[in-house]
């Protein structure tokens, strides 16, 4: 029966190649003029799909149903279908030397070990009950689920673009919680890169359409339409709080002080404060 | 090339492409399966790469010697192997690959070299793939290697030496060696990834001083030129190419003295000069511009 269901796969793909349908991903054409959404999982990239999304597109707003088409992310779809259509493109990967044009968006670490914690439970990686403590270890060692830890732990994802790419001309490095606290500065301050005049018509009207709240509604009616997480637990939403520093009252000292142990240089670089002392004590609550 | 012609090319490249996966042999590059003991042998192309393979290979294998066709089986590439012979090769394994930075790389063996050299024995690399003609400039080579129109999957020079020397310089799964170092006393260089195996639990290696001498001589410029000769049509890298134009080249350094412009060079280290500096190599044209790397890349060499 294994044996069997090996060789149906194996025929599934040999299929798919021969009519050219394998998801692009690494393998993706670059073009010269496309611009990347890069950033480590649940570092609000897929709000950065809205958000970017219906500020470079005019016409239509962006959906959960629309987005694979008018936003799409590198791993869906194969390289011949996204070569037409329009090149604003979501990817997870560490540094590419090939992306031309990258708005990078970073997150607090403590924040993205909860959400991702949530998001495995959504997508069945991790059984209800599953210990955070537990799953912040392996958050920190990259070995929760390989199509993830692929692509580095956080601190490798974020300096690899970070060490290369910073201060050059296609590279844009943005905060999550920045971009949170005030959307409408943070895409006029990364309009040049898009080539786009950011008036502020243009701004409000982005912001507006990618509201949590107008999501959190989008999601309600499309979630059984959105291709990714169509089979994913329905109990648990995908557009979780879209906050930032919910990890104070979720994550427990022990694992604060793992994540600021491994990466506390690079969270204090970024601006994200340590609440250990050197003794990795807590000073602040 | 007609546009009927070029879509009759991606269709049958398709099809090849469904053929491969059909019969289980996708080239493994980047969708390679990574094993946690793998030990990998990274380098930009041209910077000594080969050499180190035969190397590395000589010393592992001290039964039988490396050439060109059992170089695939022993330290194999991961573009020219399929994902499932590379899975099938005895544990653990030695990789050679040409990737910037990739997180998942257990443990890396890091190989540079001075760029001025390696443009040249880039420019030469591409005569030999006919990319470029025989008469084409190197001046006008140079800015093209410098944009990394050539490969450009694996990023400029820069970008490759940069991503994995500031990312794990100081991680004891990582190497760094310099081509330069390793022709000058290549003693020592081996002497320190033995050190560096023994370290990752590699598998057992003799490392006598007659162990590590014989490496060296079975992997001299002289013996793999000989062997070229004899094996360069069978072997995947050079089939196809220009035979009349060697792959093993000149196997120095310093070439660059005698064959680069001095715009050429100019060129090179106001691109990178920060980073050369930082690992070892001496800037000579007067530089105008401003530093142009950020102060991570000071440092480096430690």
């Amino acid at each position: 029966m294994k044996q069997l269901n090996k060789i149906w796969m194996n025929l599934g793909t040999v299929a798919s190649t021969a009519l050219g349908r394998v998801p692009a991903g690494r393998g993706l054409t670059v073009f010269p003029d496309d611009i990347f959404l890069v950033g480590y999982f649940r570092s609000g990239s897929t709000w950065s799909r809205f958000l970017f999304g219906n500020f470079i597109q005019q016409n239509e707003p962006v959906t959960f149903t629309n987005m694979e088409r008018l936003v799409p992310i590198i791993y869906n779809l194969p390289d011949r279908v996204l070569r037409t259509l329009p090149r604003v493109l979501k990817s997870h990967e560490c540094f590419d030397p090939r992306y031309p044009r990258v708005i990078y968006i970073v997150r607090d670490p403590r924040d993205v070990a909860v959400s991702f914690y949530f998001f495995n439970l959504k997508v069945r990686v991790i059984p209800d009950g599953y210990s955070l403590d537990e799953f912040v270890d392996r958050f920190v060692a990259a070995n929760v689920v390989p199509y993830a830890d692929r692509v580095g732990c956080w601190q490798d994802h974020v300096l690899s673009w970070l060490r290369l790419r910073e201060g050059k001309p296609g590279f844009r490095m943005v905060r999550y919680e920045d971009l949170l606290a005030d959307p409408a500065k943070e895409l006029t301050r990364l309009a040049p890169l898009l080539r786009i005049d950011p008036t502020p018509e243009r701004v409000e009207r982005a912001v507006r359409l990618s509201s949590a709240s107008h999501m959190q509604s989008l999601e309600k009616q499309q979630s059984k339409q959105w291709a990714a997480m169509k089979d994913s637990r329905q109990d648990i939403p995908f557009v979780r709080e879209a906050k930032s520093g919910g990890w104070r009252n979720k994550l427990s000292a022990n694992a604060v002080r793992t994540i600021e142990q491994a990466w506390g240089a690079t969270m204090t670089e970024l601006g994200y404060e340590l609440v250990m002392d050197a003794d990795r004590e807590l000073v602040k609550g | 090339m007609a546009p009927a012609q070029g879509s009759a090319q991606t269709l049958i490249g398709t099809l090849a492409q469904a053929w491969r996966v059909l019969i289980g042999r996708q080239i493994a590059g980047r969708g390679l399966t990574v094993f946690p003991d793998d030990v990998f042998l990274v380098s930009y192309p041209r910077s000594g790469n080969t050499w180190a393979r035969f190397l590395l290979g000589n010393l592992i294998y001290p039964n039988d010697s490396v050439t060109f066709s059992n170089v695939e089986s022993r330290i194999p590439e991961i573009y020219f192997n399929c994902d499932r012979f590379l899975r099938q090769l005895p544990r653990p394994r030695m990789l050679k690959s040409h990737e910037c930075f990739q997180p998942h790389y257990p443990r890396v063996i890091y190989m540079v070299r001075d760029p001025r050299d390696v443009a040249v024995s880039f420019y030469h690399h591409n005569v030999k793939a006919r990319n470029i003609a025989d008469d084409y400039p190197v001046a006008s080579f140079v800015p093209r290697f410098i944009a990394a129109e050539f490969d450009r999957k694996f990023g400029s020079w820069r970008d490759n030496v940069l991503s994995w020397t500031v990312l794990r310089k100081d991680a004891p799964r990582f190497l760094m060696l310099r081509y330069e170092d390793m022709k000058q006393d290549p003693i020592q260089a081996l002497t320190k990834v033995v050190d560096f195996l023994e370290r990752n639990s590699f598998r057992k290696i003799n490392f006598s001083a007659e162990a590590l001498q014989r490496a060296i001589d079975l992997s001299s410029p002289e013996r793999m030129r000989a062997l070229e000769k004899q094996e360069a049509g069978r072997w995947v890298l050079t089939k196809g190419t220009r035979s009349d134009k060697p792959f093993v080249r000149s196997a120095i350094s310093g070439v660059w003295k005698s064959q680069l412009s001095a715009d050429s060079v100019a060129a090179i280290e106001s691109a990178w000069g920060d980073l050369m500096q930082s690992l070892g190599y001496e800037l000579v044209s007067t530089r105008t511009a401003a530093s142009v790397e950020p102060a991570s890349v000071r440092g480096l060499r430690s």
